[in-house]
């Protein structure tokens, strides 16, 4: 496979500015992901330390293999919501290696809210539950919550994907025959404690652990009786009288090292066999990313420079190199494992849309993994192009891409706009793994073009009622939609809701990409089989 | 299809089979059956061919392999059949630019008569939210850029033209 030669000049004043300003942007979000990560008010540190609990990345230290990457999920979910008083979400998720196995880890951040479940916690254990059903990884609970958050049950409680569906998901894991373990670091009250008890192993800490239905202020108000938390759910109880929990733990240590034990019980069921080469990092230094993402995100660039940081010695085969050459299609290497590259240079026009869907339908007949590089404002637009059939043919790559049966795996590296986001294998469509660069942006359309569109409206309304608007008006009534939308589209608030796996600093994005890959391949891979495709 | 290796700056196709023995360097001139033997030292080989015993060392890179032997090293570089056969003939470059869609011009960095290089920005236009610079096909002299700043066109209209190359 040849390597990509690339044409950036690391001294050209372009790729310095853009570099400044890429690095200017890392600095912001390394540092906000340290403040989710790491910092708290002092007065929970010292309710942890009172209540002899160990905080969850101490937890974490103590479950993981020592030396072993973790994929955590979502660092800055919920970070534009609750005025940023609920980091992470209260939730720590992610992929990490537990006995030499890949293994799905949700585990309760008591340090926030005392681990209390948000609207956006439970979107952030359903998803991570979901990650695990669609691999078919191991799951490994940490619990520890104060129970649903009861002022917004509402965004709890009842729907489909709420606190039911992460019991639901529990159900259809070990349906499966995918295993779970529990540690209780802390009290699972409600349905809370269906957790421990619907995974087929749980551990419980003296002294910190305990699950009951009620607690006992709920016991108390609901049949007068009073009684303690170690009597009503304790470790002791629940080990040797109601078999509620399995193993009894003396400390933090020793829960963590039984469900070490636990986990090197289970079966080992062997992976699926992709092709593969052996490993080679790039040829080209993945931080030069930072000087490839254009600093205006309107100015184009050629996703080939980026692939060549991203890849196995920057290998890269490309497939009909001078058709449809807004479409970027190949194959190439991360971490050893053979992948289709799906990647934007520019629009979408027929002819792509065309390569795509043929391209997509090579790599399923080949079981080679999906990988796609979004940089798309859409589909083109125009007499022209709906007289060449452009939804029919963008119907035909949403059709062989949405009936894909290997695994898909998206970068939102800069633009993810209206139907390409669809095309590009955005949220609704299945990636085992989606992630965002930080100065990405998502959206139905761009800012412009929506506070366009919103202002003409309302002109046309008021034209209507015969009132003629001067420029100042309508900047009145344009500006602030502008501004909104800029801040919707902006990845923070994506990563805040939960439509990504969380925001990436660009030289990382091999490595992430390498541990998604490597875990799908714990689930086996279909034949193909598609609908029907419109010619 | 025979590999290709380049030793000291010369091509040479090559392939290698084995006879169940040894193994048999295949090349345009004949065949050399030889045995290759580890030895203790690290990267250390003992060479037999053509009734010679030889001590070497090989080092083994992604594009190259190193062979140090009789005090001499070598570097032998694996050429990629595809890239080497492609031929290097890309076509003569156009004298225009052709809008890949239609759009708006943003800016305009050259005027008839300037002398450009091949790479050299002519254009910036937008279309689709995207700004998309176009640069000379090859250096020469501009001979016209119909469109100015904030014009709007159409699908494959000239947007640049190159005055046309003197023999």
């Amino acid at each position: 496979m040849r390597r990509i030669e690339s044409q950036i000049d690391t001294n050209a004043p372009d790729f310095k500015a853009n570099h400044a300003a890429m690095t200017e942007r890392l600095k912001e979000f390394h540092a906000r992901q340290h403040a989710a990560r790491f910092e708290r008010p002092q007065r929970d540190i010292d309710r942890l330390a009172r209540q002899n609990k160990l905080g969850v990345r101490e937890r974490l230290k103590l479950l993981l293999d020592p030396g072993t990457p973790f994929l955590e999920f979502s660092t800055l979910a919920a970070c534009r919501e609750y005025d940023g008083a609920v980091p992470g979400a209260a939730v720590v998720t992610g992929i990490g290696i537990v006995q030499g196995r890949e293994v799905a880890i949700h585990a309760n951040d008591a340090s926030v809210k005392g681990g209390a479940w948000y609207p956006h916690t439970v979107k952030k254990i359903v998803r991570l539950l979901d990650v695990a059903l669609e691999n078919r990884l191991p799951v490994i609970h940490i619990c520890d919550s104060a129970g649903g958050f009861l002022p917004l049950q509402h965004g709890v409680f009842p729907d489909r994907y709420l606190g039911g569906r992460v019991f639901r998901n529990q159900v259809k894991l070990s349906q499966a025959n995918i295993p779970q373990v529990a540690i209780v670091g802390g009290h699972c009250t409600a349905g809370g404690a269906y957790v421990p008890t619907l995974s087929d192993y749980n551990v419980i800490i003296e002294g910190t652990g305990a699950i009951f239905l009620g607690g006992p202020p709920l016991v108390k108000a609901a049949t007068g009786e009073e009684v303690g938390v170690q009597e009503l759910g304790g470790a002791v109880m629940h080990t040797s009288v109601s078999g509620t929990g399995d193993y009894r733990a003396a400390t933090e240590e020793h829960a963590f090292s039984l469900a070490r034990e636990i986990v090197s019980q289970w079966k080992r069921t062997p992976k699926t066999i992709i092709e593969t080469a052996s490993f080679e990092e790039p040829y080209y230094e993945p931080k030069e990313l930072y000087g490839i993402i254009p600093k205006d995100r309107k100015t184009q660039f050629d996703m080939r420079e980026v692939l060549a940081r991203i890849v196995d010695g920057s290998r890269f085969h490309e497939y009909q190199p001078d058709y449809g050459t807004t479409m970027i299609c190949g194959y190439a290497h991360i971490w050893g494992y053979k992948v289709g590259i799906l990647a934007n240079n520019g629009v979408l026009f027929n002819d792509s849309s065309l390569k795509a869907a043929h391209f997509i339908q090579l790599c399923n007949q080949n079981r080679t993994p999906l990988v796609f590089f979004q940089n798309i404002t859409g589909y083109m637009v125009g007499r022209e192009y709906e007289e060449r059939g452009i939804a029919k043919d963008g119907a035909k790559m949403l059709m062989a891409q949405g009936g894909s049966v290997v695994p898909k795996f998206t970068v939102i590296a800069n633009a993810s706009y209206g139907a390409g986001n669809y095309g590009m294998c955005g949220r609704a469509w299945d990636a085992r793994t989606l992630f965002m660069w930080p100065q990405a942006e998502i959206g139905v359309m761009g800012a412009d073009q929506a506070a366009n569109t919103m202002a003409d409206v309302k002109i046309r309304q008021l034209e209507r009622e015969g009132k003629k608007l001067s420029d100042e008006e309508i900047a009145a009534i344009r500006d602030p939609v502008l501004e909104k939308f800029r801040h919707d589209v902006e990845a923070y608030t994506s990563t805040s809701e939960l439509w990504d796996d969380g925001i990436l600093d660009p030289a990382d994005t091999r490595n992430a990409l390498g541990m998604s890959i490597s875990a799908s391949l714990n689930a086996p891979i279909d034949d193909p089989h598609y609908g029907i495709f419109r010619l | 299809m025979r590999r290709i290796f380049q030793i000291d700056g010369e091509e040479t196709e090559c392939w290698l089979s084995h006879d169940g023995t040894n193994l048999i360097v295949n090349m345009p001139d004949g065949s050399v059956p030889c045995r290759l033997d580890p030895t203790s030292e690290p990267g250390g080989y003992v060479l037999r061919a053509r009734g010679r015993v030889q001590e070497l060392r090989l080092a083994v890179g992604p594009d190259a392999t190193f062979v140090h032997l009789n005090g001499r090293a070598y570097a032998i570089g694996r050429v990629d059949p595809a890239e080497r056969l492609a031929g290097s003939d890309s076509g003569a470059a156009d004298d225009r630019i052709i809008a890949p869609m239609p759009g708006v011009v943003v800016a305009v960095n050259a005027k008839p008569g300037d002398q450009v290089k091949e790479g050299q920005i002519l254009l910036v236009i937008e279309s689709m939210k995207l700004e998309t610079s176009l640069a000379a096909p090859r250096d020469g002299v501009v001979a016209e850029i119909p469109f100015a700043a904030g014009d709007s066109f159409g699908l494959k209209a000239t947007l640049a033209q190159l005055a046309p190359e003197e023999d």
